[in-house]
């Protein structure tokens, strides 16, 4: 999967404090030939970004936008929040205001007609580890599924799989679990013992089973926030949260946790809408986002993993363990099959639903 | 004719208004319904014949109906003592009743989570005082769903049973009263009959409002409280199956709309029975 290593020879903290110095040496070694975004003027052009609001996109702009800008002299209007039905209508409708848009991994596959193809000889996707790059998107972070845990309810006996956060008896009291097929099928067929190499095709029948022994001590939720507040309040000791909601409430001094064991992760693609008014701005822009140093100030920033591992370099110390591309976390669990999801989204939704009434 | 004329200018935005708003979009839906994937009523079909859109067809009824017969409960004492009470208690009632239609209803949903949870207000309180030993489920399951519907829906209850009741005149249950009647027959034969336009408009309004209820059933529910209106948006969002929920959004219209006719027709052959 990731394939970075740390250059041993290089301590971090002289190369942040040299940063200019930094910036043009990883370019270069990034890169190869030229540095990504700082070559091309493009003053009095502009572009909209449409991502999913909120300290996600503020970060963005901090990370991705603001360089771009200073870089090219053009003009990054931020727009949003994402949204399925309103990306899809507008590309439809055949006149789309967002140029750039965050879209996650199984979006993308399971609407890849919405999107322009990338013309990669403008877009140089050559630093990123290429497991993140699509003929239509190219990878920008990396966030998972974690099992998380409120350590005043569990105590010093952490859930350490999945099979833990099924185990009624090990772990009384209500689990939060995700109210969706993706990822509570992967997540009850490792609970079962399924390897994360053998969970694709998912067996559907299985996982059902599985999730039946656990039915009535779930807290079933669809709100991320409503989420992190089940673990805040200790309402739940164990369950699943994504590891951003993690990292903010840990840092804001929760009592809640997370392991990397049998982490899910997934990718946040940038993609062009099909019939977008400004591509060549929208492609420039995305060298910005592939940047080694605008990936480590998103990660320094929010904590969301870089999919170009030259980054890593310049991340601080403590941000590190919350990143899921790191090698250590990164071996510890697996990335979504967005495939199979674009082919059995349908299905296993159905059946999702059919259960829950049941 | 002149002044005929005039007034249909004046009706003319609103007309205008409904057709941009309501009409066009509605047809629009209702073309997509049965014309993707392909021309017919395949869409309509499937709702039919799949348990999972006749369960939740079944979900959506059955909530929406005791949401309605509850707030008929809660809502009738509370309108009248508001008829029936002083002028500043009348007033501060008034405004008990329409806080919730100030707050915006994700953070009536959440503020709901905060009292009825596990380590909420209520469990808090029942196991401090040592009246029960595990905290009660309060919520995520049905009875948060309709706890959260009830108090936002209990205005359209109350105004509606507010106004027939203060027109009530109250000499007639005195007269029941005069003539031999209990107090109890005196209401169920007198007064709750005078009170019956305002019931049925209240319940008319509360359970067509429930039928789209979205949010609530999804913060305060459990594994089983879907409502059509998260079956459609998922459809939307997740699938951008606008076919399907375009039928489903149709059929939820045409439950509501029978309903509103049978409500209405009710109401015309008392009127005539009178």
């Amino acid at each position: 999967m990731t394939k970075h290593t740390k250059p041993t020879g290089l301590n971090r903290r002289t190369i942040l404090k040299t940063s200019l110095y930094a910036t043009a040496s990883f370019a270069a070694l990034g890169a190869g030939t030229r540095s990504a975004s700082a070559a091309i003027d493009l003053s009095g052009k502009q572009m909209v970004f449409a991502s999913w609001g909120g300290s996600y996109q503020a970060a963005q702009e901090t990370a991705y936008c603001n360089p771009f800008m200073e870089a090219t002299g053009a003009t990054v209007i931020q727009d949003g929040p994402m949204n399925g039905s309103k990306l899809r209508t507008m590309v439809e409708a055949g006149e789309p205001i967002w140029d750039v848009v965050d879209v996650t991994d199984t979006f993308l596959f399971a609407n890849e007609d919405l999107f322009e193809d990338l013309d990669y000889n403008v877009v140089d996707a050559s630093p990123l580890d290429q497991t993140y790059v699509h003929p239509k998107g190219i990878g920008c972070i990396i966030w998972s599924y974690n099992i998380a845990f409120n350590t005043d309810v569990v105590g010093e006996n952490t859930p350490q799989s999945w099979a833990d956060v099924f185990d009624v008896e090990k772990f009384p009291g209500k689990r939060a679990l995700r109210d969706r097929a993706y990822p509570m099928m992967e997540i009850a067929l490792m609970a079962d013992g399924v390897a994360p190499e053998d969970l694709y095709p998912l067996d559907l029948d299985r996982a059902f089973a599985k999730l039946d022994t656990i039915k009535d001590h779930v807290i079933w939720y669809t709100s991320n926030s409503a989420a992190q507040q089940l673990f805040v309040d200790g309402e739940v000791g164990v369950g699943l949260l994504l590891n951003g909601r993690v990292f903010d409430v840990n840092k804001k001094g929760a009592p809640v946790d997370l392991t990397w064991n049998q982490n899910i992760r997934s990718i946040d693609y940038l993609v062009i809408p099909k019939g977008a008014p400004n591509t060549e701005v929208a492609q420039h822009f995305m060298n910005a986002t592939v940047d080694a140093d605008n990936q480590a100030l998103m990660a320094n920033t929010i904590a969301y993993a870089p999919c170009n591992p030259a980054a890593f370099d310049m991340i601080e110390e403590d941000v590190l363990p919350w990143l899921a591309t790191t090698q250590e976390n990164a071996d510890k669990g697996l990335l979504i099959d967005p495939a199979y999801w674009r082919d059995n989204l349908a299905e296993a939704t159905e059946r999702w639903t059919e259960w829950k009434l049941t | 004719m002149i002044a005929k004329l005039r007034s249909i200018w004046l009706v003319l935005p609103a007309v205008l208004l409904i057709g941009i708003c309501f009409i066009y979009p509605v047809a629009w839906l209702l073309q997509r319904s049965v014309s993707e994937p392909v021309w017919g009523l395949q869409n309509y079909a499937e709702i039919f014949t799949k348990s999972i859109y006749l369960g939740v067809l079944w979900n959506t009824v059955t909530i929406a109906g005791v949401t309605t017969l509850l707030c008929a409960l809660f809502g009738f004492p509370v309108a009248y003592s508001m008829v029936h009470s002083r002028p500043w208690l009348r007033k501060l009632l008034i405004f008990v009743v329409l806080i919730p239609f100030w707050t915006s209803i994700l953070v009536r949903s959440f503020a709901w989570l905060v009292i009825l949870q596990g380590g909420g207000i209520i469990n808090d309180f029942l196991t401090g005082v040592g009246l029960i030993a595990e905290p009660l489920e309060l919520v995520y399951n049905r009875l948060g769903v309709l706890l959260g519907m009830v108090q936002v829906l209990l205005p359209f209850m109350v105004f509606p049973l507010y106004s027939v009741m203060a027109r009530i005149d109250g000499s007639y249950v005195k007269a029941a009263t005069n003539l031999g009647a209990n107090p109890i027959r005196a209401f169920f034969r007198i007064y709750l009959p005078l009170c019956l336009p305002g019931l049925l408009t209240g319940a008319m309004l509360v359970f067509i409002i429930s039928l789209g209820y979205f949010i609530t059933p999804a913060l305060l529910g459990g594994r089983g409280d879907i409502m059509i209106a998260q079956l459609i948006f998922e459809r939307i969002d997740e699938f951008g199956d606008w076919a399907l929920a375009s039928a489903l959004a149709i059929v939820l219209l045409v439950g509501t709309a029978l309903l509103f006719g049978f409500v209405s027709l009710l109401l015309k052959l008392r009127g005539k029975g009178v």
